[in-house]
C-alpha cells in the first residue's frame, strides 16, 4: 500500500481530520451479529482471536484497548480523554450496546489494517502528560521519555524572574518539549519542524496543555546551509529526537510504522546521520560555550559519530553516551567547546 | 456587653497544645529507603531494535528488590516513566510491610481507621441508649400525669 493511500485510508476509516466532526463510518458492509449477547469477556476473547489470527502484534493488549475505547460515551471518542487497557473491567454493563458493537467493529477493522493503537485511540501518554496523536505524525516512543529527564537534570535550578530558552529540532507531536515545559515553569521552548502536519499537531497539543505562551513552533527544515528564520541568536540547550534509522533498516519496519507514520520522521539516510549532522552544526551556532546538545540516536551512532565529527567544521564534541532502560546506547550528549 | 476577659486566658492557654498537635498520627520514620543497587528493573518492551524502529503499546514495569525477593509489576498508565515511579512506590509499601510488620505505614493507617470506626460505633451506641432513656422517661412522666 502506498504511503499516500494509507494516509487516505486512515482518514476515511477513523475520521482523523482536524476539522471534521467525528462520524461513525465502517469500511466493511458487514454488521456484527448481536443476537447471541456475548459478555465483555467473551467479546474480548473474540477480538483477541481475530487479531491473533491476522498476525497483528500485541493482539491481547490491542483488543483490551479497543474494547475499552468503544465503551467510552460517543462524545468522548477522539477527545483528549485517556483510555487505559483495563478500563473495560470497570464498565457498568456486561454487554455491548448495538452502537458500541458497531464502534468496536470499526476499531477492529482499523487494527486489522495495522493502524497503531495510539492512532486509533487518538491520544497517548508520554512522561507526565497526555497528548493527541494522529497520522502521519510520529508517535512518541517510551525510550524518548528518558530524553525529557536528561534535559531536565542538566538544567540549573530555576531563578525567580529568569527564563531559559531551549531549542528542539523535530518535535513531531510536541511530546518532548511539552513534557519538559510541564515539569518546569521557567522554561521557554522554540521548536523547528519541517512537516506541516506536525507543526499543526504540536500547536494543537500546546493549546491543549495550556502552554501557548511558552512554546513557539517554527516551520523549517534543518539541513546543510539552511537559513532558518524565527530562531533566537542563542539557546541555553538544544535537544532532538531526529530521524536516525539507517536506510537499510527502513524497509524492515513493521506495517504500523511504514504504512501510517511519516517516514521522513524516521529516515536518517545511509548512516542514519543525514539529519543529525546538520543539527550538530546548528547547535554549534546557537549554543554558548559549554552549552549542551542532547540527542536520541541509533545505538551504532556513539561508535561512528566521533569520527564524523572530526570531518565537520564544528566546535561540538561528544560529552557522554547514555543508555536507555533496555541497556542500549540510546542518547548522546554533545558539548560546545 | 459580654466581657471576653474570662474566656481569653483559657483560650490562650490551650492554643499551644492545639498548634502542636500533629496532623496525622502515622509514624513514617522507619519506612525503608530503596537503594538503586538493590533493584532489578525490566520494562516489557521486548527485544528488537527499539527506539524509533519499533512501536509497541506494552510498557509494564517489573521491579524486583534483590535482597528480599519482593517484586511488583505496574502497568497502570501508558507512560513508562509514570509506571516506573508508581512501581517504586508500590515496592516501598511492600518492603515497609515486610520489614515493619504492623508498624508499617499501611498497617498504621488500617489500625487508625479501625479505631476511628470503633469510636464512631461507640458514639452511635451511646446516642441510641441516651435517646432510649429519654423516651422511657417521657413515657413514665406521661403515665404519672394521667394517674394524678
Amino acid at each position: 500500500m502506498s504511503f499516500l493511500m494509507s494516509r487516505a485510508l486512515a482518514r476515511l476509516v477513523c475520521g482523523h481530520h482536524r476539522h471534521s466532526v467525528l462520524s461513525v463510518r465502517t469500511c466493511s458492509t458487514q454488521t456484527p451479529d448481536s443476537s447471541t449477547h456475548p459478555t465483555l469477556s467473551q467479546v474480548l476473547d473474540n477480538v483477541t482471536s481475530q487479531l491473533s489470527a491476522a498476525q497483528v502484534p500485541e493482539p491481547a493488549l490491542s483488543a483490551q484497548y479497543l474494547l475499552s475505547c468503544c465503551l467510552l460515551p460517543q462524545a468522548d471518542l477522539h477527545s483528549a480523554r485517556p483510555v487505559l487497557a483495563q478500563d473495560w473491567r470497570q464498565a457498568p454493563a456486561q454487554h455491548l450496546s448495538p452502537a458500541q458493537a458497531t464502534t468496536l467493529h470499526r476499531l477492529v477493522q482499523c487494527r486489522l489494517a495495522r493502524m497503531p493503537v495510539q492512532y486509533i485511540l487518538g491520544n497517548w501518554d508520554f512522561h507526565n502528560i497526555t497528548i493527541q496523536v494522529r497520522p502521519p505524525v510520529f508517535i512518541p516512543r517510551p525510550e524518548t521519555e528518558q530524553l525529557v529527564d536528561l534535559v531536565l537534570s542538566s538544567l540549573p535550578p530555576p531563578v525567580p524572574g529568569q527564563h531559559l530558552h531551549l531549542l528542539e529540532v523535530g518535535p513531531g507531536s510536541g511530546a518532548v518539549s511539552l513534557a519538559i515545559l510541564s515539569a518546569r515553569q521557567d522554561l521557554l521552548v522554540t521548536c523547528v519542524e519541517r512537516s506541516q502536519a506536525a507543526v499543526e499537531l504540536t500547536r494543537d497539543n500546546t493549546s491543549l496543555l495550556g502552554l501557548v505562551d511558552r512554546l513557539e513552533v517554527v516551520q523549517g527544515k534543518v539541513e546543510p546551509g539552511a537559513q532558518l528564520e524565527g530562531l533566537h541568536e542563542e539557546y541555553h540547550l538544544v535537544f532532538s529526537n531526529p530521524p536516525y534509522i539507517l536506510r537499510k533498516d527502513l524497509m524492515a519496519l513493521e506495517p504500523e510504522i511504514s504504512l501510517y507514520e511519516d517516514l521522513r520522521a524516521l529516515d536518517g539516510g545511509a548512516k542514519g546521520l543525514d539529519v543529525i549532522l546538520p543539527i550538530i552544526e546548528l547547535a554549534g551556532e546557537k549554543l554558548p560555550k559549554g552549552g549542551l546538545l542532547m540527542l536520541e540516536v541509533d545505538p551504532c551512532h556513539p561508535h561512528i559519530l566521533p569520527t564524523k565529527l572530526e570531518s565537520l567544521d564544528t566546535s561540538m564534541v561528544v560529552d557522554r553516551v547514555v543508555e536507555d532502560f533496555t541497556g542500549k546506547e540510546r542518547f548522546m550528549v554533545l558539548r560546545k567547546t | 456587653m459580654l466581657s471576653l476577659r474570662p474566656v481569653l486566658p483559657s483560650l490562650l492557654r490551650s492554643l499551644p497544645s492545639i498548634l502542636s498537635r500533629p496532623k496525622s498520627h502515622i509514624d513514617k520514620s522507619s519506612v525503608p529507603r530503596l537503594d538503586q543497587a538493590d533493584l532489578q528493573e525490566k520494562v516489557t518492551l521486548g527485544s528488537g531494535p527499539g527506539g524509533q524502529a519499533v512501536n509497541k503499546t506494552a510498557n509494564a514495569v517489573f521491579l524486583k528488590h534483590l535482597p528480599t525477593g519482593l517484586w511488583v509489576k505496574c502497568h497502570q498508565t501508558r507512560s513508562v516513566e509514570m509506571n516506573r515511579k508508581i512501581a517504586k512506590q508500590l515496592l516501598v509499601i511492600k518492603l515497609d510491610n515486610l520489614v515493619n510488620g504492623e508498624n508499617s505505614v499501611e498497617n498504621q493507617k488500617k489500625t487508625s481507621e479501625k479505631i476511628k470506626l470503633e469510636r464512631k460505633k461507640d458514639k452511635t451506641r451511646s446516642k441510641y441508649e441516651q435517646r432510649k432513656l429519654e423516651s422511657l422517661k417521657e413515657q413514665s412522666e406521661g403515665q404519672d400525669g394521667e394517674i394524678s
